[in-house]
């Protein structure tokens, strides 16, 4: 069989001169790249690490890193990637994903005594095809693990697109860094890796190494308009951001439209079970979007997003199979239809039912968020005698500022852009950040 | 104690009509209806006002209460029937340890 990452190390020879990654002050040339992947080639092979091995990789985003990544899918093997964002729990996930080896990014692989002997890493040994697992958080309990078979997710980088200089923000145990990175390397494009995912650690490097392309998430786009980062630094060079991972608010996206008004702004749409969907927005300011793309299907039913990919995971690890008897995927997300047109209006475990009344967490959050003074903003349900339910609103502010003022202030200002029902009932403070190394709202730890 | 709970259902009333766009500061003595027939608020505007008294208290005055209860729903006569009905369900239930 023709090794799957083939046609990325031929590009690779091809452009051998061109800038790949921008990592730590160090820039490393795509002929680098290919000499890294051979060096790690030499030192699997030194371990005597078996094909079809379970490998958790436990690195961030690197040249070496990248280049370990693309030496065990050659070899065969099943990735973890676990990255420092979830180093208390690393334990956990060699656990649950039977990890045999454990790959750092630049040392020699180290078997665990463990045994992977789930039935979808022998379907994968047996056809020799490498795999992933990824995590997602799960909304209880243990994280799930999803094993995807790597052959389907590689497919569609064959077909050549755009190069952009792209930076890493997304990270690279996480679909949407790895559908980055991917997308980088196939295009023959430089990927620029941050320290930190702050927002000016973020503007510098855009300006520092005249970033074109930024895959991001609403709360960190969000963070970056409120705290004016963007004012500080020179983003001209930008030409494309794409946001997912969460539904994004009505009024970021404007604010954002109308502080990069050349911008192409694109939402996303990916699961770590499915791999990441093309989609097409109806206007600059519009949350309707068309999504799918070759290899994807989609399907409404009773309000809720179901999926059909082609790159699918075979399934869970540790939790039943998520999937219909025809093979539709149930995302668990509410959309709103319209044509041929969909908009995400979020987790319907997470709608609040005030007295019967629906409300989305990221409506109410939209609006509170373009508030003066507001930073960031969590909303949740609390139970509640009188409605079953009602809305709380955790808000972190600038200034400190005196309660009853503040819900006054809100209240006014909501007025007219939410029903009443919409209107938080109870507002708490946190002067801690509402956001986790994902740049996602965490609505569940800020709901205590 | 009374003269301070009664100020707080007013504010917490006011906060609950402006949220609805009602701003024109309704006086409210102790025999103002506020919910059921000819009351002021309807039923989001209650839940509002109620969850705001129980945030003042605990903001201003450190003093925890849960004034909507199924021993507050089942009673005969609403607590949330007059500002006085009100405060005098406050006051039962912050009991005699009230600063």
């Amino acid at each position: 069989m023709r090794s799957p990452i083939a046609f990325l190390l031929e590009g690779f020879a091809r452009g051998r001169d061109a800038e790949a990654l921008v990592c730590a002050g160090r820039s490393v040339t795509y002929g680098e790249l290919l000499e890294a992947v051979e060096r790690t080639r030499a030192r699997l092979d030194a371990a005597g690490l078996p094909r079809g091995a379970v490998v958790a990789l436990e690195a961030d985003f690197s040249p070496e890193a990248v280049a370990a990544l693309l030496a065990l899918i050659e070899r065969g093997a099943v990735v973890v990637p676990l990255t420092d964002s979830v180093a208390a729990r690393h334990e956990t996930f060699r656990r649950i994903a039977q990890v045999e080896w454990r790959l750092a990014a630049d040392g020699a692989p180290t078997a665990t005594g463990l045994r992977a002997e789930h039935p979808f890493y022998t379907r994968l040994r047996r056809e020799d095809h490498p795999g992933l697992v990824l995590f997602s958080s799960g909304s209880s309990g243990e994280p799930k693990a999803a094993v995807h078979d790597w052959l389907p997710l590689l497919e569609k980088f064959h077909a050549p697109r755009p190069a952009l200089r792209t930076l890493a923000f997304l990270l690279f145990d996480h679909i949407g860094g790895l559908n980055t990175l991917l997308y980088g390397l196939a295009n023959g494009a430089c990927l620029v890796v941050v320290e930190d995912r702050g927002p000016e650690t973020v503007c510098r490097a855009i300006e520092r190494h005249r970033v074109e392309l930024l895959p991001t998430s609403p709360t960190f786009l969000n963070l970056m308009l409120a705290g004016g980062a963007w004012r500080r630094h020179d983003l001209s060079s930008l030409r494309r951001i794409t946001y997912g991972t969460e539904p994004m608010p009505q009024s970021t996206l404007e604010r954002l439209h109308a502080v990069f008004p050349g911008v192409e702004l694109q939402q996303t749409y990916g699961l770590s079970e499915l791999g990441i969907l093309r989609s097409k927005s109806r206007g600059p300011n519009s949350l309707w979007v068309k999504i799918g793309g070759e290899g994807f299907e989609t399907r409404v039913v009773d309000g809720l997003l179901e999926i059909r990919a082609r790159s699918a995971m075979l399934g869970y690890l540790n939790a039943p199979s998520p999937f219909t008897d025809d093979g539709w995927f149930r995302t668990g997300d509410a959309v709103e239809v319209e044509g041929e047109w969909m908009r995400i209006l979020g987790r319907r475990s997470e709608l609040i039912n005030v007295g019967g009344e629906k409300v989305y967490p990221a409506e109410v959050e939209s609006v509170l968020r373009t508030l003066d003074g507001v930073l960031e903003v969590a909303v949740t349900g609390e139970a509640h005698p009188l409605t079953g339910q009602i809305v709380k609103a955790v808000v972190r502010l600038a200034a400190d500022e005196e309660p009853a003022a503040f819900r006054r202030r809100m209240r006014v200002h909501c007025r007219g852009r939410l029903a009443p029902y919409q209107i938080p009932q109870k507002v708490v403070f946190s002067d801690r950040p509402l956001h986790g190394e994902r740049f996602k709202t965490l609505r569940r730890e800020a709901g205590i | 104690m009374r003269e301070t709970v009664l100020e707080v259902i007013r504010e917490a009333v006011h906060e609950a009509l402006e949220g609805r766009g009602d701003v024109q500061g309704a006086a409210l003595e102790e025999d103002t209806v506020l919910f059921g027939e000819g009351g002021l608020l309807d039923s989001m505007g209650l839940v509002t006002a109620v969850v705001a008294v129980e945030q003042a208290l605990a903001d201003r005055h450190g003093l925890v209460v849960s004034l909507a209860d199924e021993r507050a729903l089942s009673r005969r006569n609403s607590p949330y029937r007059t500002v006085g009905t009100l405060a005098d369900y406050t006051l039962e239930l912050i009991g005699p340890a009230a600063p």
